[in-house]
């Protein structure tokens, strides 16, 4: 006999071979998580095309049918933002939680344009600098308070108050100035410079219209914990890495106009889980425990897309894709023709298919392809090994050392790259330095804490940086390459390529200023075209967001500005 | 004499626990501040943040960070004279509060761990110990080692797909009621289980050689009665010893099966705020973790007095 209490021996055979299978499944499954090591399985499963989505922003999934009131959705998420408060955080789980709680001043339309939402018009100065806002009446946050003119003014201070300590809402507003109250429903934005992304922005999940009076009266630590807000859901509790429990606002009635729906949410609530471990999240959901999880992870794709019972999104997002930076401030990467040939030098269609699972499309510039005025004729070369080491003879490394790497002037061709050991480390940093190998280039990884790389990354010590950066308007070229965007002492930035182009500069201000979409697309297009010749970084794969959902669920739209999924009006059939 | 005796022992016993307290605390003051980087950088700018300076300078100003290493080492032992643990860098409360509001969730996961694994090791130890049918023993004492050896992690992760997602008997996360509480227990309890019903059979066994057992087979007496009743009780000692390893493991399991399962506890705690390098909640949490021992130790050191009252004189 064992301690396990598994095997007792009355057992009927046929439960005990049942069970054997299951415990079989379970060992192969851990077995497949824990080894990191791309195999060929996982290049095959990125062969069949079928599994990548095609879903378009605003899109409804599922849907048709009566929508049946009530039922409580299960969600599973996977890490805990351990604070509620959009302002305050810059976790990505805001873009689907942010919006059953609270809504925002602009939504965006299908086609990307700003639409109204709490700000039922806009009018925007000449010079661009002041935005008056009329306002939506008769909206009330979940604590009775009114929204009203007074409320923006709040809001905007809150995200820009040093004591929230906003790594995100305030700096996207950061050329906010001051309010003007005109009258309860009517707000004068003024802004210290012009910025054309602003009306974008307004409609991000982290910048979701909160309860003035919550905002004034409560503690950070409160706000965190219980923020209020006007959505179609109310937080009703909150288990810090436990889960939040929203129920519906009977009242509601003030959903985007671009939904095409009005009145409160279908749904009496939604019950949402943090389930960090992959293999659970994927198996909890298939068995039915969850009706949807915001974070399918990739190498359970192709499984989804593959089961009739679930409806599977991969959906390509705005903003700037995963990305190698380079560091352009010092050698060797500030010679431009070694950004070159690092770039023709790495197959980077084999990185994503091994990497990502065949779930997410490479990237070929520096926007995602869903990104407004993004332009296809703006591409880097693609793989092209010999032009690679020729670039990289003609720029002096042409002479090899005994194991193979490439020097100059008794300098060895070596990069480092911090990486955080905090999360699973992707392999995609081990084929980009098995890759770079056959280039003659070293490729150091640096495994550190967190704290580490992020003192390294704003002091500028390293040679190469990986991330993604998601927004909702193509001002990302401005947030990753202006060089007013370079860390110094003022400021910290996200140019962590360090790229300081002047003549980029002057493109990518020359759009925030202007909100003519004939302009725009012919500056974007030319920041596009600038930028390929600067060759600041290795993009790799586009940033998409993978979720799923049983296909009792109804009437699920893809959020305009996140990809994710958008909950107001969807439905549980029984 | 013997109280004096015992109340000076202990009184000894409490100083040093004191030490070994400053010890820990300033050994985790030193470390998570000495290794590189910049506690205030990493609170307000993980991956997806573009946080301003005045958001970091206001940081540096709310914790002291701005102040050198050495004053804020003793503004932090001042602190922890009056019993502030500080405020967590993360979760903007009190460390005390954060630590109090984690407690209940890791009292209860390892309280019924505890009994489930004491149930499991002497209903197991005893009733394998010594039997003619040599295979008993040495099966359960393999299924015991691969328990004992296996990571905390791939058990509770086994248990979760077979019970939960397999056969649907428990939710896979949570803590609403009894039935969340099931697989979590067993993922901590089945190492220690394994350890203890080791521990426990070889000690049965050197007690069932001993003569008494045989003048209580030849009084008539049934072999249940013999290992329950008599052999038992002597063989129960070293596991006293063992309770001071035992919250040891409780406590090192509470981290992977607290996340594992998505409770709530000084585990999931311990964990968010090192991967966060919120250094005050970590002190926290290492100073309550180093209370825990020294208190067990004390209490162990009682419990020795009571069953041997040899060891006060030692």
């Amino acid at each position: 006999m064992s301690t396990l209490p598994v095997y007792r021996p009355r057992t009927p055979v046929r439960t005990l071979l049942r069970r054997a299978a299951v415990a079989c499944g379970a060992v192969a499954l851990i077995a497949g998580c824990s080894t990191s090591a791309p195999g060929g399985r996982s290049a095959t499963a990125g062969g069949s095309g079928s599994t990548r989505s095609t879903a378009t922003p605003g899109q409804v999934l599922n849907a048709g049918g009566t929508p049946v009131k009530g039922g409580t959705l299960k969600l599973s998420m996977s890490a805990d933002p351990l604070c509620l408060d959009p302002h305050a955080i810059s976790a990505d789980t805001e873009q689907i939680l942010g919006h059953l709680q609270f809504d925002n001043l602009t939504y965006l339309g299908k086609d990307g344009v700003p639409t109204p939402w709490l700000a039922s018009a806009w009018k925007i100065s000449p010079d661009g600098r002041t935005y008056r806002f009329t306002l939506r009446q008769g909206v009330t946050f979940a604590d009775g308070t009114p929204f009203d003119a007074h409320a923006v003014v709040v809001n905007f201070a809150h995200m820009l108050d040093p004591a929230t300590r906003s790594p995100l809402a305030g700096p996207y507003i950061a050329p906010y100035k001051d309010s003007t109250v005109i009258d309860d429903h009517t707000v004068e934005v003024h802004l210290k410079t012009a910025y054309s992304p602003f009306l974008y922005v307004l409609a991000q999940g982290w910048l979701g219209m909160e309860s003035p009076r919550a905002i004034t009266q409560d503690t950070p630590a409160q706000l965190c914990a219980h923020p209020v807000g006007s959505g179609p859901f109310e937080l009703k509790s909150y288990t810090p890495n436990v889960g939040a429990k929203y129920v519906r606002r009977p009242g509601y009635d003030w959903g985007p106009p671009a939904l095409g729906q009005s009145g409160p949410a279908e749904l009496d609530g939604v019950d949402v889980s943090w389930i960090g471990q992959d293999p659970v999240r994927y198996n909890s959901l298939v068995s039915g425990q969850y009706q949807m999880t915001g974070y399918v992870p990739p190498q359970n794709g192709p499984a989804l897309a593959a089961n009739s019972e679930f409806v599977y999104e991969n959906v390509n997002r705005i903003g700037w894709p995963f990305t190698f930076d380079f560091n352009t401030s010092r050698a060797p990467l500030s010679d431009v023709d070694v950004r070159k040939a690092l770039v023709e030098g790495v197959d980077s269609k084999a990185l994503v298919t091994t990497s990502q699972f065949g779930q997410r499309p490479p990237a070929g510039s520096y926007l995602d392809s869903v990104t407004e005025f993004y332009d296809p004729s703006a591409a880097l070369p693609g793989y092209d090994p010999k032009a690679a080491a020729a670039l990289l003879d003609k720029a002096g490394w042409g002479t090899r050392n005994a194991s193979g790497v490439r020097t100059k002037d008794g300098r060895t061709l070596s990069l480092t790259l911090p990486v955080s050991n905090a999360t699973t480390v992707s392999p995609v940093y081990e084929l980009l330095q098995a890759q770079l190998k056959k280039l003659g280039v070293q490729l150091r990884i640096e495994l550190e804490p967190q704290t580490q790389v992020t003192t390294q990354r704003y002091a500028g010590d390293y040679d190469l940086l990986s991330g993604v950066w998601h927004t909702n308007t193509p001002d990302v070229l401005y947030i990753k390459y202006a060089s007013s965007q370079i860390p110094n002492s003022q400021h910290l930035g996200q140019n962590l390529a360090r790229l300081s182009d002047p003549a980029l500069d002057t493109v990518l201000e020359q759009a925030r200023q202007t909100t003519d979409t004939t302009k725009l697309a012919s500056l974007y297009a030319q920041a596009q075209k600038r930028l390929v010749t600067d060759v600041p970084g290795l993009p790799v794969y586009q940033n998409t967001v993978l979720w799923a959902f049983s296909k009792k669920l109804h009437d699920v739209v893809v959020d305009t500005s996140h990809g994710t999924p958008l909950l107001t009006y969807a439905w549980l059939s029984r | 004499m013997r109280a004096a005796r015992l109340a000076r022992r202990l009184g000894w016993r409490a100083l040093a626990g004191v030490g070994v307290m400053w010890g820990a605390a300033t050994a985790s003051f030193f470390t998570l501040h000495g290794t590189a980087g910049d506690a205030a950088l990493s609170t307000v700018s993980g991956q997806g943040a573009d946080p301003t300076r005045a958001v970091l300078d206001q940081v540096r100003r709310d914790y002291g960070l701005d102040h050198p290493l050495w004053r804020q080492y003793t503004d932090y032992l001042g602190r922890l004279l009056h019993g502030n643990l500080g405020e967590s860098y993360q979760q903007r409360v009190p460390v005390t509060h954060a630590i109090a509001g984690q407690l209940g969730g890791t009292v209860e996961l390892a309280a019924g761990a505890v009994v489930v694994a004491l149930v499991l090791a002497v209903g197991v130890g005893v009733l394998t110990a010594k039997r003619r049918r040599r295979w008993i023993g040495a099966a359960s004492s393999g299924g015991e080692l691969v328990l004992a050896s296996m990571p905390t992690f791939v058990i509770g992760l086994l248990l979760l797909l077979v019970f939960s997602i397999g056969l649907g008997w428990f939710p896979v996360s949570g803590q609403e009621g009894l039935r969340s509480l099931v697989l979590p227990t067993f993922t901590l309890a089945l190492p220690v289980a394994a350890i203890l019903a080791q521990v426990l059979r070889s000690e049965l066994e050197d007690v069932l050689e001993q003569p008494f057992v045989l003048t209580a087979r030849a009084r008539g007496m049934r072999d249940a009665g013999v290992r329950f009743r008599h052999a038992l009780r002597h063989a129960l000692i070293p596991l006293v010893t063992m309770s001071g390893a035992v919250v040891g493991w409780l406590l090192g399991g509470a981290v992977v099966t607290e996340s594992l399962f998505n409770r709530q506890g000084i585990g999931q705690l311990m964990l968010t705020a090192t991967t966060n390098k919120d250094i005050p909640l970590v002190v926290g949490v290492i100073i309550f973790t180093s209370l825990v021992y020294v208190v067990v130790n004390l209490v162990v050191d009682v419990a020795y007095t009571l069953v041997d009252p040899r060891v006060v004189t030692l």
